[in-house]
């Protein structure tokens, strides 16, 4: 447990070395209200996507469906956001309508995704490959390729709204965040993730119920790319299937920036949303400093690299420190020789 | 007879035989040498791809930054060649070949010296090489009237012509040359070799192959320098088939196509097994299913659903029947 606990302080003190640092120098641009909400705009719809990951990888494996499920799960919103005028329901009633069919939607996905993973056996990276074919392929059929349009203006509150000054999606990001905190560490179901992806023949014979874990952690993944599919829609107040490509291997990279093991058996929901923030922040320090986006793409391998890197010789020296100790305390215990 | 009956690759020739009958009793015209030729000519780069990741995946490795890498060599090149006024092939292949192997070798040393799982450095890799390659040598993409001719001839050029009722002339592309002579040399270096013996026994359990006494680094030196090199190749080909050289082009489809087709062909994500002609039928099935369906009657619209259709169901059978195998020897291995 300690290791987790010092990943979160690296990135803890990566987080405030950067902030602190582009604060210094840019302090009218950085800090100011504007540049602060658009963060707060921008982090939830990768944000949640990297955590979904990070739910997939606890257990194992990885989530290369997310971006897909965005898609179909915004697609089907869309169509019935888009229908508002010609439902004979109220406004507020179609919106939550609209909500809860993305919502199914993404958990049916979620749910095939699992059954592939638990009962077929398809490890997750080639399940997850197939199936984001197959979900953004349905959201393409539906859409015929071209974009929806043509909602209902309340519905742009949750893209574009603020609640006490703070962004609506960012409310909802650290709420979601908070729900998932508490699904890892205080719920059985999260006991058996983080056992499951440290090893599933132990879980097994230990009367877990391997399959169900699986099927409701890419249910639970899936849901939260659809959280995200009806913040996208609700900002960018349209839906276009294959919308955020590039998010699908940033949620990946941030989730391992964060701590998560890709085998499985470790990551937290602290260290995760830590990463999201120093993604965040760079990615908006770069952006005033006038730098192209493709810096960014730079920067993020570079950053991967280098805290791989550390995470490597800190672990050495641990190794040694440890080694050193387990010497003393042996040479302390050797009895004197009689005589 | 009950050996080949076993054979991921005679089922996966069967589905492909099947499929290609399917589409010419719809379509005859799927069914023309001219059509094998046009197919062999423009999935010949991807086979390539998959020829290289096959090899990574086989010493129980991930590599997902080959298309970066061939965007990268391609670019690169093609840029050189304007820049330095010099219309040669060879230069174009020598200097995307030697960015490859560069980058390969970037790869191994992190995975080796610093035992970082091969996904997250070749996640990270891809982000650097073509973040860096975007802000520093551009972004503008290369059209066809800028391009350098030796590109486009080698493009153009066929090993043979065959003509068509009305006299116009079609044939075999180099293409298909240039992925004969890779697939026979990876296979030779596979089965014929020590170093393919050690690959596949890394595959299999490395930990058992580094204590056997073998440099495993300089393995896994080989093995990522590799997939550069034929990543830096790809590239070259690429260009010259599209007639137009785009920094930001293929990246993330060429590599679900790659993968897809690798799986699919029966190599075990988790390394050890697999066969090259799995990978090569694998990579004949995706490619005829994909630019196929429009001879089907079947709107491109559908084209991303049934790739994703038939990859979940090749996978999902090849699995159930393992895990099947498994339960009967009472192995409770996790598959």
């Amino acid at each position: 447990m300690n290791t987790k606990r010092t990943n979160n302080v690296t990135l803890l003190v990566l987080f405030l070395v950067v902030t602190g640092l582009i604060s210094a120098f840019l302090p009218q641009d950085f800090l100011s209200i504007r540049n602060l909400r658009n963060m707060g705009r921008q982090l939830p719809e990768y944000g949640l996507l990297a955590l979904a990951n990070m739910l997939a990888m606890i257990t194992g494996g990885i989530d290369l469906s997310v971006v897909s499920i965005t898609s179909l799960a915004g697609v089907v919103a869309a169509t019935i956001l888009s229908q508002y005028a010609s439902i004979a329901l109220p406004v507020g009633v179609t919106i939550v309508l609209a909500i809860l069919a993305a919502l199914a939607v993404a958990a049916l996905c979620g749910a095939f995704n699992g059954i592939l993973v638990a009962y077929a056996g398809v490890p997750a990276i080639i399940a997850t490959l197939g199936t984001n074919g197959l979900f953004l392929g349905i959201a393409i059929i539906l859409t015929k390729g071209h974009g929806i349009v043509g909602f209902p203006d309340s519905f742009g509150f949750i893209g574009n709204g603020n609640l006490l000054g703070v962004p609506v999606q960012f409310v909802v990001f650290i709420v979601v965040a908070l729900l998932l905190g508490l699904l890892l560490n205080r719920t059985a179901q999260g006991f058996r993730m983080y056992m499951f992806g440290s090893n599933p023949l132990v879980a097994r014979f230990s009367g877990v119920n391997n399959e169900l874990v699986l099927i409701k952690t890419y249910v639970t993944s899936a849901l939260l790319a659809g959280i995200a599919a009806i913040i996208i829609i609700s900002s960018v107040n349209s839906v276009r299937p294959g919308y955020g490509v590039d998010y699908l291997l940033l949620s990946v990279l941030i989730a391992i920036l964060g701590g998560t093991d890709p085998v499985g058996g470790f990551g937290t929901v602290l260290g995760v949303t830590l990463s999201i923030f120093v993604v965040q922040v760079l990615q908006s320090g770069l952006n005033i400093l006038g730098f192209s986006p493709f810096v960014k793409k730079f920067t993020w391998g570079l950053l991967l690299l280098l805290i791989m890197v550390f995470h490597f010789y800190r672990a050495r020296y641990q190794q040694r420190w440890i080694a050193r100790r387990v010497v003393q305390v042996k040479e302390a215990e050797v009895p004197t020789p009689p005589g | 007879m009950k050996k080949l009956l076993a054979k991921n690759e005679t089922y996966l020739l069967l589905v492909i035989v099947v499929f290609c009958a399917v589409i010419t009793i719809v379509n005859p015209a799927f069914l023309t040498v001219e059509n094998f030729f046009d197919l062999a000519r423009n999935s010949s780069g991807t086979a390539i791809l998959a020829i290289g990741f096959f090899v990574v995946l086989l010493s129980g490795g991930i590599d997902i930054s080959f298309p970066a890498v061939a965007i990268v060599g391609q670019y690169i090149a093609v840029n050189s060649l304007i820049a330095l006024g010099v219309d040669n092939l060879l230069l174009a292949f020598a200097i995307s070949c030697t960015i490859g192997l560069a980058f390969g070798a970037v790869n191994a040393f992190f995975i080796s010296v610093f035992k970082i799982p091969t996904l997250i450095v070749t996640l990270a890799t891809a982000n650097l090489f073509h973040g860096a390659m975007l802000e520093f040598v551009g972004t503008k993409a290369v059209n066809t009237g800028q391009l350098p001719n030796s590109f486009k001839s080698f493009g153009l050029f066929n090993l043979f012509d065959l003509h068509r009722a009305d006299g116009s002339a079609y044939g075999l592309s180099v293409f298909f040359l240039v992925l004969v002579i890779v697939a026979l040399v990876t296979w030779f270096v596979l089965r014929r070799t020590l170093l393919g013996r050690i690959i596949y026994a890394m595959g299999g359990n490395s930990e058992a192959v580094r204590r056997s006494g073998i440099r495993v680094t300089s393995v896994q030196f080989f093995i990522y320098c590799y997939v550069g090199l034929l990543a830096g190749i790809m590239g070259i080909m690429h260009v010259s088939l599209i007639r137009y050289s785009n920094p930001t082009y293929i990246v993330d489809s060429e590599l679900l196509h790659v993968i897809a087709a690798v799986v699919l062909g029966g190599a075990s994500i988790m390394g050890g097994s697999g066969t090259l002609t799995g990978t090569l039928l694998g990579v004949a099935m995706i490619s005829i299913l994909e630019k196929n369906l429009v001879l089907l009657g079947i709107s491109s619209y559908y084209q991303q659903f049934f790739v994703g259709l038939v990859l979940v169901l090749g996978v999902s059978i090849t699995h159930i029947q393992r895990r099947v195998r498994s339960r009967k020897q009472l192995a409770f291995v996790r598959d």
